[in-house]
């Protein structure tokens, strides 16, 4: 389904809502604008923005060893930013997290194709598991069901957000 | 001053506060000198201060001190002005800085050749930051932080003398459960639900 970013952006922060996520801690990117316009605006969340995406595994550790469901929004190369965190906190201490991950270099993105090739291979070499959302229609159900996978798993989970997902420009009208 | 009469001064201040440690030999100091199931041990060089920060916004009724240490803070510097952004009321964010990276062999850091630990957290937006420079000076510090309801920061020059204490006791997982079933009961609250089999629903 084709819509707006703003239409976008309010669809998956009431799915992050609903999926229990009360703490939300996020970094830029120009396809997240809304996203990110939306999860300021956002009421019962705590929103945490951050210099560098690996503080914000720590921050999200910190706040679910208090109770709290927690979410980080970044792009693929700040997921590669945070990989030390990662591994010797989230996985070490298992510690559930989801991380939403704006996928750059996703197939027919004109830029950061080397980003987007490594991004899937690191997630399958940490034994993170991740879902890719393409269709808005099912971000909801799909949030909702990665959370619960983290908390039963005990582990981060990933969700690949794409270009069409976020209602930004349709890759192909570039051509 | 010695780091360990430090954590003994705040040791006995320290009532119901929740205690993240940097890796290193601070965090076996400190167990030894305050055992318990509210301290919380970091695994990551340079998480310690925002591990604690998000323990702090999670519980912002409760007490969080991070126990950091030059060579952390320095691999997470930006950890200062998120921190100053977020500003929660309860952190106290204490550094002993021993100017080596004393766990990886001793190797000089930059604060040892003039970097300004306090400076860089003043400069970040954390107003209330202060270096304590005698026992007394740290154990005023630490009271006044420890019982007010402002942000702190913290700094201690320390030296590099390490005390014999026994080794930390339990791995990284019994840390994180005993340390999530002392929240639940101590704050009254469920974390972990236990869904009941769908054979008995």
């Amino acid at each position: 389904m084709q819509i707006t970013g703003a239409e976008a952006a309010k669809i998956l922060v009431n799915g992050l809502k609903d999926a229990g996520i009360s703490l939300i801690a996020t970094l830029p990117d120009v396809n997240m604008s809304d996203l990110l316009h939306e999860v300021e605006e956002a009421q019962d969340v705590i929103h945490v923005p951050l210099c560098r995406e690996e503080e914000g595994m720590g921050i999200c550790a910190g706040a679910y060893l208090v109770g709290k469901k927690c979410a980080a929004i970044m792009q693929n190369g700040g997921f590669f930013n945070s990989n030390n965190a990662i591994v010797s906190t989230l996985l070490q201490y298992q510690i559930p997290v989801l991380l939403l991950i704006y996928y750059a270099g996703d197939i027919g993105d004109r830029t950061f194709g080397t980003t987007g090739a490594m991004t899937e291979p690191v997630l399958q070499a940490l034994g993170i598991r991740y879902y890719i959302m393409r269709d808005i229609d099912d971000a909801p159900e799909l949030i909702k069901r990665a959370q619960i996978l983290a908390e039963d798993s005990k582990k981060p989970i990933a969700l690949l957000m794409t270009k069409e997902l976020l209602g930004r420009r349709s890759a192909l009208k570039s051509l | 001053m010695k780091r360990y009469d430090c954590l003994k001064i705040l040791a006995a201040e320290i009532n119901d506060a929740l205690v993240v440690s940097s890796a290193g030999a601070m965090t076996l100091e400190w167990n030894s000198l305050h055992p318990g199931d509210g301290n919380f041990r970091v695994r990551t060089l340079g998480l310690c201060s925002s591990i604690a920060l998000g323990m702090a916004l999670g519980l912002p009724h409760r007490k969080v001190v991070a126990l950091d240490g030059d060579g952390s803070l320095l691999m997470n510097l930006c950890s200062l002005p998120t921190i100053a952004r977020m500003k929660p009321a309860n952190l106290v964010h204490i550094v002993f800085d021993n100017e080596v990276y004393e766990a990886s062999g001793s190797k000089k850091t930059a604060t040892g050749a003039g970097t300004d630990l306090v400076g860089m957290a003043c400069a970040a937006g954390i107003k209330n930051s202060q270096w304590a420079k005698t026992d007394d000076q740290f154990a005023s510090a630490a009271r006044a932080a420890l019982r007010g309801s402002e942000l702190c920061f913290i700094g201690a020059k320390v030296t590099t003398e390490r005390t014999a204490v026994p080794p930390f006791p339990i791995d990284e997982v019994e840390n994180k459960y005993r340390f999530m079933r002392y929240i639940e009961k101590s704050e009254r609250i469920e974390i972990f639900k236990t869904n009941l089999p769908a054979s008995y629903s």
